[in-house]
C-alpha cells in the first residue's frame, strides 16, 4: 500500500489516538520520510516564527499537551531538537506521529537528530524493546533507525524578531505587577503558563537591578549598522551588500540537540559532514548530539563518555564567529523546563514534563516571533569586516525575543488499562 | 555456626581455626567480554547466588503443627510477624541502619539550585564513610570485626568495602541494584564470618531479611526521597524498578505456597490467602499489603514516586502481574531475572569488589557450565546491531536454580550478558555513551569509589549540580 494523501491523514488520525499503525504502513512512511529528509541539508534553514522544542522521550500524552499549548500542526511551525524516543512508553507512537506530520507538512515541521536517534542507544534505552513488544519483531525498529540516519544535525533560525509582541493574557497570581516592564519597552523575554497566564516579563536593556536577571555584560545594542562587507545567511560566509533596518536586527539562532564540538568553528563545517550514518562514537557529528554546556573555561571531558563539556567562552566565541545571537539546545533535564546560560547566549529547552513519571519537572517550548518590521524582508545577520581582529570583548548581536510556554504533564485520567502482554522468558 | 556441612545450600562459614588471609577488596570486572564471563563462573558469583537462594527459601511460608491440638497450620512471614524472633545480632544491625537513618537529619537537603539530585547526599555519605569504623564497632561484635587481626588485613576491611558501597553513589547522586548487591554481600560476609547464630529451618535467614534487609530498603527509600537520588542503570519504563530488585524476590516468596523444608520449593502456585498478582494495580490492596509484604513494599514505593497509570510507567511489573501460575512462578522468574538483569550486567556489577570472602577465582563446580557459554553466538551489544532478530535475552540461571527446585542437573546454559558492556545510567541522569569504556583512564580520582556505573567526570564536576547554570529568568513554577 502507499501512504499518501488520505491514507496519510488516516495514519495521522490513528497515531493521534495513540494507536500504532500497521508495520507495512510504517515501512512506507519511513521510506517517504527518508526521501524527504535526504533533500535537507545537515543544517536546515528555518524562518521565524517557529516554536522550538526539546526532548520528548516517548511521552506521547505530553506531546499532545505540547501541541495543545503551542498550537497544532500545521498552524504552528515547529522545530524539534531530537530525542523523540527511548525511556517513555510511547516512543513509537510519538516518533511515528512526528514523522507523519513531517511527511504531510514538510515545511511546517523540522526534526533534527538527538543522541537517542541511534541504533546503539535505542537498544539500550528502551525503543528497541518497545518495538518488539508492540510488533513482535524488530522490523519497525529497523525502519525507524534507517530514518534516524537521515535526520538533520541542526537548524538555523533566521528572521526572528528581537522584540516580542506582548501576549494578551491574564497575569499569573504569582506575578508581582510591579516587576513588569514599562509597556512601551522592547520585550525580550516572556514566560507563559500552559493556560496562557503571564508568569514573567523582561524588557531588553532593563537595568540589572530592576530585574531578577543578573547580567554581567553591558546591555547589547544594535551594533551591526556599520556598513558590512559580508552579509549572508548566518554562518554561511556568503556575501551580500544588503543592509536593513537597524532596529529589529538580531543574529541567527542555531538549534542543535547537544551542543558544540571542538572540531567545528564555523557552521559551514557542519554542512560538510557526511551525516547519513549511525551516530559515530566520536568526532564532530557525535559532539553535536552529545555535548553539554558547563561552568568551565574552554573544553572539558563529558561525564557522558561522549561529546564534550564547553564553557561560556566557547559559546561566546562561536556565536560571534557565526553571527549567532543564541544557541538553542536540549539534551539535559532542567526542572524549570528551560534554562538560559552564559549571559543568555545559550538556552536548554526541555519538553518532557515529569520526566519518566517521577522527576517532577515542568516542560517548556520556546517561541520566536517573526520580525515583521521589514514587511517580510529578513535582515540576515552579518559579519563585520575586521571583526576578527577585535578583542573578544565584542559587542553581541541582539538575541531574539523569547517566549517560553511552560507546561506540566498531561492529565492521566482518560487512559484505559490495556491487556497484559506475555511476560518475558524469565516468567515462562 | 549457622552453616554446617550437612546444609549444602547455605553459605559456608569460615573455619576460624584454619588460617585465612583477608585482603582489601578490589575491582576485578574491567572487561565485559572476558571478566564478566569469568565472574559468572567465579566463587564470588556462586556465593552470591547461594546466599540469595538461602534467604529466598527461608521466606517461603512453612507448614507446621499447632502446639496444642497438633493440627496443621501455615506460618507466613509477613513484615510484622512476631513469630520471627530477632536475635541480638539482628537487632544490632537494625540499630546500625537506624543510626544511619538518623544521620540524614544532620545532612538536610540543600535548598540551593540543582539539576536534580541533591548535593547534600554527599555530605551524608561522607559522614557515613568517616564514621563507619566507629559505627561498625558499635553494632557488630568485636570478635567478628577483628578476625584476621594477626594478619595485615582484618575482616572489618572487607565488611567495610561492601557496606560503603551499599548506599548509592555520592559522585553521581544515584542508587541502583549494584548498591543493593553490595549490601547483600555485606550480609554474606557477616554470614561467612560466623556473625549469625545457628537457626532452625531458615529462622536466622528470615530474621536477616525481615530484620535487616527490609530496614535497609526503608533507609534507601528515605535516601532516594530526601536527596532525589537518581535511578542508576534504569531504562525508563523498560526496567523492572528504578532502584531495587530484592524486594520482588523475597516478597514473591512470602506469597508462595507453604513448604515443609527448603527442598520442596514449588514451581507454581500461591499461598491461599495471598492477593492475586494482578492486584498490584489496585491502590487499596497496595496500601494494605505493603505493610506486610516486600513485593508490595516495592510496588508501594513506585506509587509514592511515580505519577501516571501503573501499566504505563511500570509495564514489566504490569505484565508480570498477569502471570497465571501464581507467586511461586513469579518468584522463580525473579530469580532468573536477577541473574539476567543484575548479575550479568556489566554496568551493574563492574564495581563489585572482590576480596577473600567473595573470591575472584573460578568455581570448579562451574567449569562445565561455563563451557557452554554462548559467547560466540551472542551478538555483543557493543557492536551496532544492524539486524537484530530476537530480543537478546536468554535468561537462564546457572544450574543453581535447578538445584533449588530439586532437579539437579549438570547441563545448563549460562546466558551471556545480553546488553554487552554498556548499559548506561538512569533516566534523569544524562544518557551515557554505551561505548565509553570503563573510563577510568580519563576519570579523575574518585573520592567515593563505589559500585554502579562509571561515568567520566570533567573539570569542576565534583559539584555538577550546584549552580551550574547562570541564573536565567525565573520561570515555570514560581
Amino acid at each position: 500500500m502507499s501512504i499518501g494523501g488520505s491514507d496519510l491523514d488516516k495514519a495521522i488520525a490513528q497515531l493521534r489516538a495513540c494507536r500504532p499503525i500497521p508495520e507495512n504502513q510504517v515501512r512506507e512512511l519511513c521510506y517517504k520520510a527518508r526521501e524527504l529528509l535526504i533533500e535537507e541539508g545537515n543544517v536546515v534553514g528555518v524562518n521565524a516564527p517557529v516554536t522550538i522544542c526539546g526532548d520528548i522521550h516517548g511521552q506521547f500524552h505530553d506531546l499532545m499537551e505540547l501541541f495543545r499549548v503551542g498550537g497544532d500542526v500545521p498552524d504552528t511551525n515547529y522545530l524539534f531538537m531530537g530525542d523523540f524516543v527511548d525511556r517513555g512508553f510511547y516512543s513509537l507512537e510519538s516518533f511515528l506521529l512526528l514523522l507523519c506530520l513531517k511527511v504531510r507538512y514538510p515545511d511546517r515541521l523540522t526534526l533534527i537528530r538527538g543522541n537517542h536517534e541511534s541504533r546503539q542507544i535505542t537498544t539500550v534505552y528502551g525503543f528497541y524493546d518497545e518495538c518488539l513488544r508492540k510488533y513482535g519483531s524488530a522490523n519497525v525498529w529497523r525502519y525507524c533507525c534507517d530514518v534516524f540516519d537521515y535526520l538533520a544535525l541542526g537548524a538555523l533560525v533566521t528572521g526572528a524578531s528581537t522584540s516580542l509582541t506582548p501576549t494578551d493574557g491574564p497575569l499569573s497570581d504569582t506575578l508581582n505587577a510591579d516587576t513588569l516592564p514599562d509597556p512601551d519597552a522592547e520585550l525580550e523575554i516572556e514566560t507563559l503558563s500552559s493556560t496562557g497566564e503571564i508568569m514573567y516579563r523582561y524588557a531588553r536593556n532593563s537595568s540589572p537591578q530592576a530585574s531578577s536577571q543578573p547580567t554581567s555584560n553591558p546591555p547589547s545594542s544594535p551594533n551591526a549598522s556599520t556598513t558590512p562587507s559580508r552579509v549572508g545567511a548566518a554562518g554561511t560566509g556568503a556575501t551580500s551588500s544588503a543592509n536593513g533596518s537597524t532596529h529589529n536586527e538580531g543574529g541567527a539562532v542555531l538549534c542543535v540537540h547537544g551542543g558544540l564540538s571542538p572540531l567545528i568553528d564555523k557552521i559551514d563545517k557542519i554542512r560538510l559532514l557526511d551525516r547519513k550514518q549511525e551516530v559515530p562514537h566520536e568526532g564532530a557529528m557525535c559532539d553535536l548530539l552529545w555535548s553539554d554546556p558547563d561552568e568551565i573555561d574552554g573544553w572539558g571531558l563529558s561525564p557522558r563518555g561522549a561529546g564534550f563539556l564547553f564553557g561560556a567562552d566557547i559559546v561566546k566565541h562561536f556565536n560571534h564567529q557565526n553571527d549567532l545571537s543564541l544557541i538553542a539546545r536540549a539534551h539535559q533535564l532542567v526542572m524549570e523546563g528551560f534554562k538560559e546560560m552564559f549571559d543568555n547566549t545559550i538556552v536548554t529547552v526541555w519538553s518532557a514534563p515529569n520526566y519518566c513519571y517521577r522527576c517532577g519537572n515542568v516542560a517548556a517550548i520556546l517561541e520566536l516571533d517573526e520580525d515583521g518590521s521589514n514587511e517580510g524582508y529578513v535582515r540576515r545577520s552579518n559579519g563585520d569586516a575586521g571583526r576578527l581582529k577585535a578583542p573578544l570583548v565584542q559587542k553581541r548581536l541582539e538575541g531574539p525575543g523569547r517566549r517560553y510556554r511552560v507546561f506540566e504533564a498531561a492529565p492521566q485520567d482518560s487512559r484505559g488499562m490495556p491487556a497484559k502482554k506475555p511476560v518475558a522468558d524469565y516468567f515462562l | 555456626m549457622a552453616s554446617t556441612s550437612t546444609a549444602p545450600r547455605t553459605l559456608k562459614v569460615l573455619d576460624r581455626n584454619a588460617p585465612h588471609e583477608f585482603v582489601v577488596p578490589v575491582k576485578r570486572i574491567n572487561d565485559a567480554r572476558t571478566d564478566l564471563p569469568f565472574f559468572l563462573a567465579s566463587k564470588a558469583y556462586s556465593d552470591i547466588v547461594t546466599f540469595i537462594f538461602q534467604l529466598n527459601a527461608a521466606m517461603f511460608p512453612r507448614k507446621g503443627r499447632k502446639a496444642d491440638d497438633g493440627r496443621e497450620e501455615i506460618k507466613e512471614w509477613d513484615l510484622s510477624n512476631p513469630d520471627v524472633p530477632f536475635p541480638k545480632v539482628i537487632q544490632r544491625l537494625a540499630g546500625m541502619i537506624e543510626r544511619l537513618r538518623q544521620m540524614i537529619e544532620e545532612a538536610p537537603p540543600d535548598p540551593g539550585p540543582r539539576r536534580f539530585g541533591n548535593i547534600s547526599f554527599r555530605k551524608w555519605h561522607d559522614m557515613v564513610t568517616e564514621r563507619l569504623p566507629e559505627i561498625l564497632k558499635g553494632f557488630i561484635d568485636q570478635d567478628v570485626l577483628s578476625i584476621g587481626a594477626e594478619g595485615p588485613v582484618r575482616a572489618e576491611v572487607e565488611l567495610m568495602a561492601y557496606l560503603t558501597g551499599s548506599f548509592g553513589s555520592p559522585q553521581r547522586l544515584d542508587y541502583g541494584t549494584g548498591h543493593e548487591l553490595n549490601f547483600l554481600a555485606f550480609l554474606g560476609c557477616l554470614w561467612k564470618l560466623g556473625a549469625f547464630p545457628d537457626g532452625e529451618d531458615g529462622s536466622i535467614e528470615r530474621a536477616i531479611v525481615l530484620g535487616v534487609i527490609e530496614p535497609y530498603l526503608e533507609l534507601v527509600r528515605r535516601l532516594i526521597l530526601t536527596y532525589s537520588l537518581e535511578p542508576a542503570g534504569s531504562h525508563g519504563v523498560w526496567g523492572l524498578d528504578d532502584h531495587s530488585f530484592l524486594p520482588y524476590i523475597f516478597g514473591s516468596a512470602q506469597y508462595s505456597p507453604a513448604i515443609s523444608s527448603p527442598d520442596q520449593i514449588p514451581l507454581e502456585g500461591s499461598l491461599p490467602n495471598a492477593p492475586a498478582p494482578g492486584e498490584v494495580v489496585k491502590a487499596n490492596t497496595v496500601e494494605r499489603e505493603r505493610r506486610r509484604n516486600m513485593y508490595f513494599g516495592g510496588i508501594g514505593f513506585i506509587y509514592d514516586v511515580k505519577k501516571g497509570p501503573f501499566w504505563e510507567h511500570s509495564p514489566t511489573l504490569y505484565d508480570i502481574s498477569g502471570v497465571k501460575a501464581g507467586w511461586a512462578k513469579i518468584n522463580r522468574g525473579m530469580l532468573k531475572m536477577y541473574h539476567g538483569e543484575v548479575l550479568s550486567r556489566f554496568p551493574v556489577v563492574q564495581h563489585f569488589p572482590m576480596g577473600s570472602l567473595f573470591v575472584w577465582e573460578r568455581d570448579p563446580e562451574a567449569a562445565e557450565v561455563t563451557s557452554t557459554i554462548h559467547i560466540s553466538s551472542q551478538p555483543p551489544r557493543a557492536q551496532v546491531p544492524t539486524a537484530v532478530s530476537q530480543p537478546q535475552r536468554q535468561p537462564q540461571l546457572r544450574n543453581r536454580l535447578n538445584e533449588t527446585v530439586s532437579t539437579p542437573t549438570s547441563k545448563s546454559t549460562l546466558a551471556y550478558p545480553t546488553q554487552g558492556p554498556n548499559v548506561p545510567s538512569g533516566p534523569n541522569q544524562p544518557t551515557r555513551a554505551p561505548w565509553a569504556r570503563g573510563g577510568d583512564a580519563a576519570q579523575p580520582p574518585l573520592h567515593h569509589p563505589g559500585p554502579g556505573q562509571d561515568r567520566l567526570r570533567g573539570p569542576l564536576s565534583q559539584t555538577p549540580d550546584n549552580g551550574r547554570m547562570a541564573a536565567g529568568p525565573p520561570s515555570g513554577r514560581s
